[in-house]
């Protein structure tokens, strides 16, 4: 299932969220992350997108997926985190 | 004696020549080649640049850039969409382990932004840093600016508006959602200013690069000496040009 989210981070940037999404598993298919923040370096938004496939929607997995996916990659955002990031993505399934 | 730093005054170029310059010297400084450069410039035809990660098609009217004879390019740098028409345009290229630089990214953006904010004194112009990337002038934004940060060197550039046409503007990047967008275009008409607004008067492009140098020479207590690019980085730019900045596949990458 196809669907996308705008989320503006409090305090931050516009997160925008394309999402192709397995209903009946409940997790990710595939899933592009798009908006005007900064991520240092600039590709690590693909890794994210690549690693984030097959993950479960759910809160607490999400977020915590998304922390180990910056804490092993080194990554920074500027404008996003991934209390954020999880929000956005899950609010594709509203 | 003071560290010098080249200026580089390129003048006016396309938006794909614009992005590729300033991604050649990145490359060019990163590589030990070039000293810690400064650039100024403006761009002809008037062009949207967007931000790396932002969608092209979600966030420019492609077909109303063709109409009005605006070009459009993704940029290196993160951030969102900027309308370059009168605007003065700047670029630093400097390594991360100068000692003038934070090792913070939004330190340095602060840092980077308060050359701006000095040359604007040299206009008579209170400016004031906005975190995260913006300068303000009486709370509206005057400047916006983005950074990267690669091979261990940073390249910021920005903008500072001359003039703002906010109808244009909207004309040209796709708004969310067309029923407020009436109500966007009142807001950021509140949110935006331009040095002709704060003056009450046009001023001159190169009047502003006279000040914008003399605020990069305070802020690092540097003088920037004219220079040129070298012709490995115009090489280079010309490279970038045509393979990267011009192409479809970068321009609609995301």
């Amino acid at each position: 299932m196809l669907s996308r989210s705008i989320y503006k981070v409090p305090q931050g940037k516009l997160l925008k969220i394309s999402l192709d999404y397995d209903e009946n598993k409940n997790t990710i298919h595939h899933i592009r992350i798009t908006g005007d923040f900064f991520a240092y370096p600039e590709e690590a938004i693909e890794i994210l997108e690549n690693e984030l496939k097959n993950s479960l929607l759910e809160q607490e997995n999400l977020l915590k997926k998304i922390h180990s996916i910056i804490t092993e990659h080194d990554i920074q955002f500027i404008g996003i985190d991934a209390e954020g990031l999880t929000r956005a993505i899950l609010m594709c399934k509203q | 004696m003071s560290e010098q730093w080249r200026l580089l005054l390129t003048g006016r170029n396309t938006a794909f020549v614009n992005m590729a310059v300033d991604r050649a010297i990145l490359v060019a400084h990163s590589q030990g080649k070039v000293p810690p450069s400064v650039r100024f410039y403006h761009w002809i035809p008037p062009a949207i640049s967007i931000g790396y990660f932002q969608s092209l098609t979600d966030e420019v009217d492609v077909d109303a850039c063709k109409k009005f004879g605006v070009d459009y390019v993704r940029r290196i740098t993160g951030g969102g969409a900027v309308f370059h028409d009168r605007e003065l345009t700047y670029s630093i290229v400097i390594s991360e382990a100068h000692p003038s630089i934070p090792k913070n990214i939004l330190q340095s953006y602060a840092r980077i932004c308060n050359a701006l904010i000095l040359g604007l004194q040299w206009l008579g112009i209170q400016g004031t840093y906005a975190p995260i990337n913006d300068i303000v002038v009486n709370g509206r934004k005057i400047s916006g600016n983005a950074q990267t940060r690669k091979t261990n060197t940073i390249l910021q550039h920005g903008t500072i508006l001359l003039d703002v046409d906010v109808d244009m503007m909207f004309s040209l990047l796709k708004v969310p959602n067309e029923k407020i967008k009436d109500k966007m275009i009142a807001d950021v008409k509140q949110r935006v200013t331009s040095l002709k607004h704060v003056l009450g008067h046009t001023i001159g492009y190169k009047q502003v690069v006279a000040a914008m140098k003399a605020g990069f020479e305070d802020e690092f207590h540097v003088k920037l000496v004219e220079g040129t690019l070298t012709s490995d980085e115009a090489i280079l730019a010309k490279k970038y040009e045509k393979e990267c900045f011009s192409s479809h596949q970068w321009n609609y990458r995301r």
